[in-house]
């Protein structure tokens, strides 16, 4: 079995980092897009078992992308967690009606992602 | 108006022109009408007066008539006592004969006193013939003394009888003539009735003709500018200003004309200014609108931009603290720990700086939907707990059983039970800090007692303005963003309910906020 992928779809570096550094000492296999664009290309192509993605995405935002993934069969049941910049602003309900499965709130805690994470997948 | 350019409709702008008060033409057209029933009762008074003077004319007349048959009488019976004299033989009829010519005498000067002038000379001519008579009688008298009695005879019938012929037609012609004079006058009273009854029938309608047109014209000078006036307070009723009225009047309703034009120039002249106003203020309103959207876009990207590299900062240092990046030297753990408290208060200064400026644009709504009281009660105190369990503090709640279901945001709620309780425990050092929860005729009570510092009496009324805290020192000493207590408000407002302090220096505060069960929400 090989070992479970996420995808990380998120434009600032220094996010993706922190991911990076959370995940570096797991089993998970991480790839990484950095626009809208790129993340819909990735995960139709990969096919992860997990993707985290964040509202604000250049060229295409991450509730259209997730929209995308839902209407495409192949991505359809893929679990998704998007992260919103502000829980209270109505970005939360937003992101479920757009298919996401959870939603986790800008900033956040590492603590919380990795709780979230292996909660959607556990590791091998 | 139809009335205006009627043939009375000149005079009453006529009346209406004159420069006298409504009072004024008031009386003057009653004087009008009471001059004219005057008038009528002088025409009468002449009328009878009239016909009194021609009605006595006529009873002259008849007595005259009477004087003149009076005459004749005595005639006759000083024809009689002639006559008896003859016969007799004697002068003793003499006397009587005297006495029946001085009636005749005394009669005739009546009769000629009273007579018109045309008659005089007729009555001369009977005097002369009386007197001719009495000689007559004379000579008869003497031959009768004397014997002579067929001297007597033929003077009787030679000269006595032609004469008292003569003196009976005299008379007669007398009579006649007045009795064509009496019918002459009955005409003429008759003519005259006829004639005063005329004029006074005639005067009487036009008097009636007169007061009914002068009553015309006198009210409808008055009821023409009310007309005006009606038709033109429906249009200012209506909104349409600046209109004026006009009316030839120059009386009372000439000035309240006046009033109404320069009060129509005036509401014109408001409205006006008001559309202007109203004009520039929907200007300003929509500029405010565009400036305030952009505001909130503003903040929303700002708030966006500020989260992400706050979540990396925090993000980091947690990761650092988990020794995801190896173990952290011990001196370089507390600067990191401040780091992180830091970060946090930052947050949450974005947090709530972005809530109140939602809050303020009108643009936070609230996600109205069931939930249930136990669970934010809970969720607080699990939020707060290892808070209160570092500082030491009792940390107790407690929910009336018999809540329903209620209605409302209730993470909003949640975020004001939050934001009261993280007070009570913040502004604590020592002692408890409880929640309570009770239903009471519909409305839901939040209440967070503590044995805090409690809040100065001069400062109870402006904590929950923004940035109000009791002393910017507590801000370092306690932190906190100052603006949790004024979101909590709005929230509280917006749930149609109101928020309130209890509050003792030194020994503990109390605060609540009541809602109700069923709370519909939309914008305060």
């Amino acid at each position: 079995m090989r070992d479970r992928t996420v995808l990380h779809i998120e434009d600032n570096e220094y996010n993706r980092k922190i991911v990076r550094q959370l995940l570096s000492r797991t089993s998970y296999r991480l790839l990484e897009a950095a626009d809208g664009e790129e993340g819909l290309a990735v995960a139709q192509r990969e096919l992860p078992d997990l993707i985290l993605m964040d509202v604000q995405l250049p060229k295409l935002s991450g509730l259209d992308a997730t929209r995308l993934l839902r209407a495409d069969p192949r991505t359809a049941k893929i679990p998704l967690v998007v992260v919103t910049s502000f829980a209270l602003s109505g970005d939360d309900r937003r992101a479920i009606d757009a298919g996401a499965s959870a939603y986790l709130a800008k900033p956040y805690s590492p603590r919380d992602l990795m709780a979230l994470i292996h909660r959607f997948l556990p590791e091998n | 108006m139809a009335l205006i350019s009627s043939p009375l409709g000149a005079p009453v702008r006529a009346v209406a022109r004159i420069r006298a008060s409504v009072h004024v033409k008031l009386l003057a057209g009653f004087l009008l009408i009471t001059l004219l029933f005057i008038a009528i009762t002088a025409v009468s008074l002449r009328a009878v007066r009239e016909t009194a003077r021609q009605t006595d004319l006529l009873d002259q007349a008849q007595v005259r008539v009477g004087w003149s048959r009076q005459i004749e009488h005595a005639l006759a019976m000083q024809m009689h006592f002639t006559s008896m004299a003859l016969l007799a033989q004697s002068e003793d009829s003499v006397g009587l004969i005297l006495r029946e010519n001085n009636r005749f005498n005394d009669t005739l000067a009546r009769l000629e006193t009273a007579a018109p002038p045309e008659e005089r000379a007729l009555i001369q001519a009977i005097r002369v013939a009386q007197d001719d008579a009495m000689a007559t009688v004379a000579d008869i008298a003497n031959a009768v003394r004397d014997r002579r009695m067929a001297d007597a005879m033929t003077a009787l019938r030679t000269r006595q009888e032609p004469i008292y012929q003569k003196i009976e037609t005299l008379v007669g012609s007398l009579v006649a003539a007045e009795d064509t004079r009496m019918a002459s006058l009955r005409r003429s009273i008759a003519a005259a009735q006829a004639r005063s009854l005329r004029q006074m029938a005639g005067f009487a309608v036009a008097a009636v003709a007169v007061a009914l047109i002068a009553g015309f014209v006198i009210s409808w000078s008055f009821i023409l500018p009310v007309r005006e006036f009606h038709g033109f307070l429906s249009q200012v009723a209506e909104g349409r200003f600046g209109g004026s009225v006009a009316v030839p009047n120059r009386d009372e309703f000439g000035a309240l004309a006046e009033r109404m034009n320069w009060m129509s120039g005036e509401l014109r002249r408001l409205d006006d200014e008001q559309r202007v106003a109203a004009a520039t203020l929907r200007g300003l309103n929509d500029r405010l609108e565009l400036a305030s959207r952009a505001k909130s876009e503003f903040l929303a990207n700002m708030s966006h931009e500020l989260r992400t590299p706050l979540n990396a900062i925090l993000g980091f240092t947690e990761i650092m603290l988990d020794e995801l990046y190896g173990e952290v030297p011990p001196n370089l753990r507390e600067p990191l720990v401040d780091i992180q408290t830091n970060g946090r208060h930052l947050l949450r200064l974005i947090n709530d700086v972005l809530d109140l400026s939602k809050i303020e644009a009108g643009r936070l709504e609230l996600g109205v939907d069931e939930y249930s009281v136990q669970e934010i009660v809970d969720v607080v105190h699990a939020s707060l707990r290892s808070l209160a369990i570092e500082k030491g503090l009792a940390f107790s709640v407690w929910v009336a059983p018999d809540i329903p279901p209620a209605r409302g945001d209730g993470r909003r709620i949640t975020q004001c039970l939050m934001n009261l309780a993280g007070n009570a425990l913040k502004f604590t050092r020592h002692g408890r800090v409880e929640i309570d929860v009770r239903l009471d005729e519909g409305w839901l009570t939040y209440r967070v007692s503590d044995t805090g510092i409690g809040i100065p009496k001069e400062e109870v009324e402006n904590i929950f303005a923004e940035f109000r805290q009791v002393d910017t020192t507590i801000t370092r000493e306690y932190g906190g963003t100052g603006l949790g207590l004024s979101i909590t408000k709005r929230l509280v407002e917006m749930h149609g309910g109101r928020i309130g302090v209890e509050s003792e220096l030194g020994r503990g505060s109390r605060f609540f906020f009541t809602v109700p069960l069923h709370a519909d929400g939309g914008p305060a």
